[in-house]
């Protein structure tokens, strides 16, 4: 006694025995599998379930009985043939049913039938089994980061061999190397053959291509070039790129040890880490370690496996390098992003200051050139919570990397007889709103006493501000005929007086200070007519 | 391979002109066609013959009418179009052609 299942082929209804309805089963699979990429798939097992039906309605006639068992399947598949018996598949049949998921192991080669340059893209593609537009994309913006990509297609193109025969184009697509491989691989051959016949006019057009055939021609020759003079320039070569690539590596190692381990607090202030918050920093710092360090290291383990046959990179190794590097890409964009909107908005304010007229009319502009904080100044500073009751001396090299030049004065003629001064504040921000709160958290020392100004040399923020290109335009307004007597180090400072010109006409090219007179058409250069006192040289 | 490769070449083609020949006779059921290119020593099993049918039938050169049968689901029974049986003629011109060919050339290998 057997157990029976009910099937249905086609609308006709047959009693089967469970052992024979399996082989039955497998059997349809066999053949819906190998009729597959056929386009009249659905026709051709249609015809063959039909014909199965009907041997299956001749048998239980013959033998006059009700189900069918394991030996009528048998004499059934018979009959069709087995799969493998099938003679001459249809064009663009996939015979050996390999498919994409059963490949062998890739090799690393130069995709020369699918290029824009060296084909680098297209056989890294073809590596990790993914677009090639991917990788052209993930070159395009690499090139764009300190030319990183540039480099390392060059290197690639230059280390990585050309699949030239059959074979290594097949073992660069990870295909087997038997037959069915090889047929599989002609076929796909002549109809991609076929399909750019018919291309050709669209093809031949693009710019791209004829620099590409420019191109293709230069490293054809250079590769002549070196193939004559033997592997050995080529070793040599690698020999110097592996070194390079070494020590750019050892240094970007000391170098983020150092940051993460010492640097923290004097990298603050540093450009591109004054715009972070100060908790961000080492997210950044290992970012960008990660995106210059990973393509060092996959040249040089190329290297190491083309030029000195070592083992290269494995399929997964290189996989995890360049999803890695391609987060690290990912992570350097949004801060720049983000950064760069908290710049978008830009908001300034004024305020004057008077300043009080001396009887001489007499005024001598000064740089705070105090090394020392004032009493005031620690107060303000909160030295004490900040620097540990360290002395503070002034950083004159912090100046230029910190807040460049945000500190301008011009000197104007007053529309009133006393001088003032006007503080123009501004910064930038993600809103206005924002943008004025930066501007107005700066502040700015000014200190007149007596007939001296001065001016000081930052503009201050807080210490937990971030930079946000916080500048202060001073406009000094000086009274007709005032005298205004600049010292040197204030200069450079000023931003619409030649006092080097006015040096020169008095012949005092080492002045401590400069003299100028306001008049109605603004300061003018005091022409001393006695040059050859020089009251302020000693 | 290539000894291979020629076979295949060739029988493919045979095999074609075969099936057609034997439908340009008569309207004919699948089953009849395996059973005389079994005949034949052409062909082995009946899975090959369906694709086959059914791309000379996409390519026009046959059509077919569904025939109600007495033992199972309805049959297919094929029948040359006008194009069909023009193919047929000129690869009948064709085959003696080739047979001319072969035999001549054959001959010449044979007499050396």
């Amino acid at each position: 006694m057997n157990k029976t299942i009910i099937i249905n082929i086609n609308g006709f209804v047959f009693h089967i025995e469970e052992d024979a309805y399996e082989i039955l089963k497998s059997y349809m699979t066999d053949v819906k599998r190998h009729f597959l990429n056929s386009a009249d798939s659905h026709e051709i097992t249609t015809d063959i379930e039909n014909r199965i039906a009907e041997m299956f309605t001749e048998i239980l006639a013959r033998d006059n009985k009700q189900a069918i068992v394991e030996q009528d399947v048998n004499a059934v598949i018979e009959q069709m043939g087995k799969v493998e018996d099938f003679e001459y598949p249809e064009d663009g049949q996939n015979f050996n049913n390999a498919g994409p998921f059963n490949r062998g192991t890739r090799t690393l080669f130069r995709d020369g039938d699918d290029h824009l340059l060296g084909g680098v893209c297209a056989g890294l593609a073809n590596y990790f089994d993914i677009q090639a537009v991917w990788v052209r994309l993930a070159f395009f913006i690499s090139f764009m980061f300190f030319g990183v990509g540039f480099f390392l297609y060059i290197i690639l193109w230059i280390v990585v061999p050309k699949a030239t025969t059959r074979a290594d184009r097949m073992a660069m697509k990870g295909q087997k190397l038997d037959l069915h491989g090889f047929k599989k691989n002609l076929e796909d051959e002549l109809t991609a053959v076929r399909g750019s016949l018919s291309d050709l006019g669209h093809d031949a057009k693009p710019f791209i291509y004829k620099t590409r055939d420019f191109f293709g021609d230069f490293f054809h020759h250079l590769g002549v070039f070196f193939g004559s003079a033997g592997r050995v320039l080529v070793k040599m070569l690698g020999v110097i790129v592996l070194m390079t690539c070494f020590s750019l590596l050892i240094a970007l190692i000391v170098m983020i040890i150092g940051f993460l381990a010492y640097g923290k607090m004097g990298l603050y202030h540093i450009f591109p880490f004054n715009v972070l918050e100060y908790q961000l920093n080492t997210v950044i710092l290992i970012a960008a370690f990660l995106l210059l360090a990973i393509p060092l290291l996959v040249v040089i383990m190329l290297i190491l496996s083309a030029v000195f046959n070592a083992r290269g990179l494995n399929r997964a190794a290189g996989s995890t390098f360049l999803s890695v590097w391609i987060i690290t890409l990912g992570v350097v964009i949004y801060y720049t992003a983000k950064v760069s909107a908290d710049f978008r908005h830009e908001e300034k304010f004024s305020q004057s200051i008077s300043i009080k007229p001396t009887a001489s009319n007499t005024y001598y502009l000064s740089l705070n050139d105090v090394k020392y904080l004032s009493a005031e100044d620690s107060v303000r500073l909160s030295i004490k919570e900040h620097f540990n009751n360290r002395v503070i001396l002034d950083d004159d090299d912090a100046d230029d990397v910190e807040s460049p030049n945000n500190v301008s004065i011009v000197i104007e003629k007053s529309d009133v007889a006393k001088p003032v001064l006007v503080e123009s504040f501004s910064a930038r921000g993600r809103n206005d709103a924002d943008a004025l709160a930066n501007a107005q958290s700066t502040t700015y020392q000014f200190k007149q006493q007596d007939s001296v100004l001065k001016f000081n040399r930052h503009l201050e923020k807080p210490l937990n501000n971030l930079w946000r290109n916080q500048e202060i335009h001073l406009i000094l307004k000086m009274p007709l005929n005032a005298k205004v007597i600049i010292e040197r180090p204030l200069a450079r400072y000023i931003d619409n007086l030649n006092i080097y010109q006015c040096n020169d006409i008095n012949k005092q090219h080492d002045a401590p200070s400069t003299t100028f007179i306001m008049t109605a058409d603004g300061l003018q250069c005091k022409v001393d007519t006695l040059v050859t006192v020089k009251p302020y040289l000693k | 391979m290539i000894v291979e490769n020629t076979q295949t070449q060739m029988r493919k083609g045979i095999l074609e002109y075969c099936i057609l020949s034997i439908i340009g006779r008569d309207e004919t059921y699948a089953s009849d066609i395996i059973a005389e290119l079994k005949q034949a020593q052409l062909l082995v099993v009946e899975g090959t013959l369906y694709p086959l049918l059914t791309r000379l039938k996409n390519n026009g050169l046959l059509t077919y009418n569904w025939v109600e049968s007495t033992s199972g689901p309805p049959r297919k029974y094929y029948t040359l179009s006008a194009e069909g049986r023009n193919v047929l003629e000129q690869l009948d011109k064709t085959w003696q052609e080739l047979v001319f060919a072969v035999q001549t050339a054959v001959k010449k290998n044979n007499s050396l």
